[in-house]
């Protein structure tokens, strides 16, 4: 099964969602810019704020699982009991957590953040 | 983040950063692995709360559960639980009944090895380590335990048999035993489990190779009983007849019930009975660790239950068989008991914490 490399950014803060933009679907507008300046030094620009960060290997590397329910019929043949219903076939609900993408480094954003609005 | 061009940016070069379509809406988790079994979660998906490994990497490690915290998800190792495969197989136990029918009624509460693999989260290894454990045998292409008191009972046949023939039990000829137990009855699938769960097989011997007419035998299996089984036998049916002995009393009753040949010594019941000084007297009593929580703070409240201080020799049978991941005896002793040692020349004393 296909479970390519995700990215990951970690930053420690919130983000928000200006008022004025909030009816707005989540996708229209981008979260920021990042900028890889250095083999290892990246720059990720939110709004007026710039946070300064640098890529890491994770000391573990992350799956990234979905849960996924899962509706299987039920062969009717092999269960002792059958429940007499309108509906031809029995299923049987499982839920199944799948792996969709495996996570190796990381760009960690640990520094206060720069405002770029100048006076 | 699903888009692989942030791993491709390039130096001095950007990109913007968007929610994707389906954010919000999927249920994600994220779990942490070690590289080794990685690839062995890649290849296959996990169905509910706990993750499967089929095989193993390095000796102890077994099945794995996950908790969850607010999405971020840890692998924690869990020592293998057989206490499900046990009460499966407890369902329907193979008894005085069962042996007298040729064929089963109805497979209901019966296991195959795939259903067991399919009902429980262990690994195939596990599962047989699991069953050899719990000493179950396949009867018909279905996994049984056999019922305590029949066993005890088919064993107790089996060294009747042999004092009454003479038979010597470091040699026992599975034919010879086979055909004595089936004139009673007793299945021979079931002698040889008997005979399998009390000794071995070993290498063909000499005598009972050759018959008589000097042609070799080649059907005829050898088994030595296990001296300490043989005893344990007699100790239990001592210890089943009365609450306590004091202990001279036992010691002579066990050995003089042992076939002759066989010694046997307290020792071997370490971890079956505690012995008590009242007086000038010492009396013993059963008490079994098999009858003992498996959960680590369960098992320690019930031995401090028994008695408030234990030195280590009389505690150690009773804890040697706890597994608790990552931690050594050592490290749940200092968990759950208090260890004070009066002076250098006594031993230590273990009180609860």
């Amino acid at each position: 099964s296909e479970c390519r490399e995700w990215a990951l950014l970690e930053l420690q803060g919130v983000l928000e969602i200006q008022p004025s933009a909030q009816h707005l679907p989540l996708n229209a507008f981008s979260i920021g810019s990042l900028c890889r300046s250095q083999q290892e030094k990246y720059y990720f620009t939110i709004g007026y704020h710039e946070l300064e960060g640098k890529k890491v290997s994770l000391k573990k590397p992350m799956l990234v699982l979905q849960k996924v329910l899962r509706e299987d019929p039920i062969d009717v043949e092999s269960s002792p009991v059958v429940l007499s219903t309108q509906y031809p076939t029995q299923v049987q609900k499982t839920s199944e957590l799948k792996a969709i993408g495996i996570i190796r480094h990381k760009i960690l954003f640990k520094t206060r953040p720069k405002a770029l609005i100048s006076k | 983040m699903g888009n692989a061009s942030i791993l491709e940016l390039n130096v001095d070069s950007s990109l913007e950063v968007y929610y994707g379509e389906t954010f919000g809406s999927e249920d994600l988790k994220l779990l942490e692995v070690d590289e080794p079994i990685l690839q062995e979660i890649l290849d296959r998906g996990a169905s509910g709360e706990e993750l499967d490994t089929k095989s193993e990497t390095g000796g102890k490690r077994t099945a794995s559960a996950m908790a969850a915290a607010t999405g971020h998800l840890e692998l924690v190792e869990v020592a293998p639980n057989f206490e499900k495969l046990k009460s499966l197989l407890s369902e329907r136990l193979y008894g005085e009944d069962t042996d007298s029918m040729d064929v089963e009624e109805s497979t209901s509460g019966l296991y195959t090895w795939d259903d067991l693999l399919e009902k429980l989260q262990l690994s195939e290894k596990e599962l047989q380590e699991g069953l050899k454990s719990l000493a179950a045998v396949q009867v018909g292409g279905f996994w049984r335990l056999v019922d305590k008191k029949y066993m005890h009972c088919v064993f107790e046949l089996i060294l009747l048999n042999a004092m009454q023939h003479d038979w010597s039990l470091q040699g026992l000829k599975e034919k010879e035993v086979v055909s004595a137990l089936m004139a009673d009855g007793y299945s021979a699938q079931i002698v040889i489990h008997c005979l399998a769960t009390y000794g071995q097989r070993v290498s063909l011997a000499f005598e009972a190779g050759i018959a008589s007419n000097g042609s070799y035998d080649l059907d005829s299996h050898v088994w030595e009983l296990n001296e300490r089984h043989v005893c344990l036998h007699y100790a239990n049916q001592l210890l089943s007849s009365a609450s306590r002995w004091r202990v001279d009393d036992f010691v002579d009753a066990w050995q003089q019930n042992l076939p002759s040949g066989v010694q046997a010594s307290l020792d071997m019941l370490k971890g079956k009975i505690l012995i008590e000084k009242l007086g000038s007297d010492s009396w013993l009593y059963p008490f079994s660790v098999a009858n003992l929580p498996s959960n680590p703070a369960e098992r320690f409240a019930a031995l401090f239950r028994e008695r408030p201080r234990w030195e280590w020799e009389d505690l150690e049978p009773y804890i040697s068989d706890l597994r608790a991941p990552g931690k050594s005896v050592d490290a749940l002793l200092l968990k759950y008991t208090r260890r004070t040692q009066p002076t250098a020349e006594t031993p230590p004393i273990f009180t609860a914490r």
